[in-house]
């Protein structure tokens, strides 16, 4: 069986102004999630991520359209639901900073259904997993964003839920807890969850998931596996070079595999490339026409999604 | 859902003790009780004085269940706790109502305080209790009924925004009723047929008979209207809150951004 699945799933909000129309955050959004299978939700800010996890875990009712989870359509039986998916948030939200992570813990333990001796044991084993077992009485707002991502992460898995949700869990986070971030999903993919996890960073959605679905504007743009999203990012690359003579610029945009150009008001150019040959062909034609100030930042969400929206004859909003 | 009622109550302990400032009605308490004894005494009304104990210490109850209530969704909105409660596959008025069974529990301590402030007022050992029973018993189904009718409140600060005016006017006028300042029988029948709805007059007529010397009339019956009226408050409350929450989800007001 399918772990999700959502057919024309559409979300508008009210306008801001009585008279405005509706802004229309998730549009059509037909999407299969294999039961065990890791999915990412990639998208710019404001794409619609952070609304379809919440359609998925009840606290938002979809305008049309369907999502079920595990067989359950979340407006018809949303406590069904509920009990088998943990959402795991991102940020300050969703915990008592006033409470230790113990008592938070127990107290989302027993709304859970979780009891006695049973949620006690519960609540150490996920302190201890999450490497939180040492601080566990501290007030949860004296501890630090790594830390309390810790706790969003314990929280979330409290009832052991088949699906867990999370909404761009490492923002936020430093490299290290964003690695130990990283080492859990991979554990907690072995032990059969089937994860959703709402990013915009591409390096993250490419290191975790199975699958990846491309969002903008509340649209699927694409569903790709690794391969895919592997080639997707060979298939772009980005040159940045300073002080290049204007007739450089011009040039440059006869570079066979150069797909474009753009300009800064700072004088700095973007070169947006479909390959690695055609970069070095770039940074070739840059050096012999004497600018030295060059750098391969690698690509961006944006240029990905540049090429996947030319690539599929898309109109570029 | 015993369980949960129980983690609530737990949760809002400790909320509570990490916030103390919402216990303030617990240091006004005895000062109350000051002023109404010695308003009293200065009429010359010393068969009174079981009203300077009852008085403060529904007032403190009430106000205590009714700041709490009319906070509790709000701030759970503000920091997410909403969103994370909402989904759990959980009552949220069943949480709520064990949070504020608590919040009146701690309530109770206004009792002690206007107990102990007229006992020392008067001078002369502590304040005879002639039905014990009976005044424990409304006193825990007193802070019960509190709790069941916060439960109703909280979801309507949310429907309606302009209730929470209610919070800040309803209360003198609702103490008035209650017949916490002056014996009920001072007002025309139509009202007290209104009265007759509210748990603190109950509370009040009930505990002051449990501190004179006189038998008590109908205990039980009188502790099972104020058990029944704090339950249709839950009950209430627990419509209300559906409500709140179909429409949030509708609407997409469950977390405020
Ligand atoms: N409750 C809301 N009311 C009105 N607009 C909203 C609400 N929540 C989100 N939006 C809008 O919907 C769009 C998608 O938001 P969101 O799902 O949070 O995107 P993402 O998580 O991908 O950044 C944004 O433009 C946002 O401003
Ligand atoms: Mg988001």
């Amino acid at each position: 069986m399918s772990a999700v699945v959502t057919e024309a799933l559409t979300r508008s909000y009210p306008g801001k102004r009585s008279d405005a129309t509706p802004f229309v955050a998730l549009n059509h959004v037909d999407l299969r999630i294999e039961e065990g299978e890791v999915h990412g939700l990639l998208g710019p800010n404001g794409a619609g991520k952070t609304t379809l996890c919440r359609i998925l875990s009840t606290v938002l009712c979809p305008t049309s359209g369907t999502a079920r989870v595990f067989g359950h359509d979340v407006d018809i039986a949303p406590n069904e639901v509920r009990r088998i998916v943990g959402v795991v948030f991102g940020g300050e939200r969703g915990l008592y900073g006033r409470l230790s992570s113990r008592q938070n813990l127990r107290f989302w333990a027993a709304l859970y259904g979780l009891h006695g001796s049973a949620l006690r044991a519960r609540v150490d084993e996920l302190l201890e997993r999450t490497g939180l077992a040492d601080r566990a009485n501290d007030r949860v707002d004296t501890m630090s964003r790594g830390m309390k991502q810790r706790l969003h992460i314990a929280r979330g898995l409290v009832a052991d839920p088949p699906l867990l949700i999370f909404d761009e869990p490492t923002a936020g986070l430093d490299p290290i807890s964003a690695r130990d971030f990283r080492a859990l999903v991979t554990d907690l993919r072995g032990n059969g969850h089937t994860i959703i996890l709402a990013t915009h960073d591409m390096t993250e959605a490419e290191a975790l998931c199975d699958r990846v679905t491309f969002i903008d504007h509340g649209r699927v743009i694409a569903t790709e596996n690794t391969i895919g999203i592997r080639n997707l990012v060979a298939r772009v690359d980005a040159v940045e070079a300073r002080q290049v003579p204007p007739d450089t610029v011009v040039g440059l945009r006869g570079v066979p595999g150069v797909r474009a150009v753009e300009q800064a008001a700072d004088g700095s150019i973007r070169v947006l490339t479909d390959s690695e040959a055609t970069t070095r062909a770039v940074l070739t034609f840059l050096l012999e026409a004497g600018v030295s100030q060059l750098n391969t930042p690698g690509p961006t969400l944006a240029d990905v999604y540049l090429s996947l929206i030319e690539d599929r004859g898309m109109a570029v909003r | 859902m015993t369980r949960q009622f129980w983690a609530a109550i737990t949760l809002q302990l400790r909320l509570s003790a990490a916030t103390p400032d919402s216990y303030l009605v617990c240091v006004t308490t005895p000062l109350l009780t000051t002023f109404i004894v010695t308003v009293d005494r200065w009429a010359g009304h010393q068969t009174q004085i079981g009203n300077a104990v009852v008085a403060p210490t529904l007032i403190a109850l009430w106000m205590l269940a009714l700041s709490v209530a009319g906070n509790a969704i709000t701030e759970d909105r503000l920091i997410g706790t909403l969103e994370a409660q909402l989904g759990a596959p959980a009552s949220l008025a069943v949480t709520l109502f064990g949070r504020m069974c608590s919040v009146s529990l701690i309530g109770l301590i206004a009792f002690a305080e206007a107990w102990t402030a007229v006992s020392l007022l008067g001078g002369t050992g502590w304040m005879p209790v002639p039905h014990p029973v009976v005044l424990i018993c409304c006193l825990v189904t007193s802070s019960l009924a509190a709790a069941g009718t916060a439960t109703l409140l909280s979801p309507l600060y949310v429907l309606l925004p302009s209730a929470r005016v209610l919070q800040n006017t309803l209360s003198y006028p609702l103490y008035l009723l209650g017949g916490l300042a002056v014996p009920l029988t001072m007002f025309p029948w139509w009202l007290r047929t209104v009265t007759d709805l509210i748990f603190l007059t109950w509370s009040a007529d009930l505990m002051r008979a449990s501190l004179a010397p006189a038998a008590v009339t109908d205990a039980p019956w009188r502790l099972l209207a104020i058990v029944a009226l704090g339950a249709a408050g839950f009950l209430i409350g627990t419509v209300l809150m559906r409500r709140m929450i179909g429409r949030a989800c509708r609407e997409g007001t469950v977390v405020l951004t």
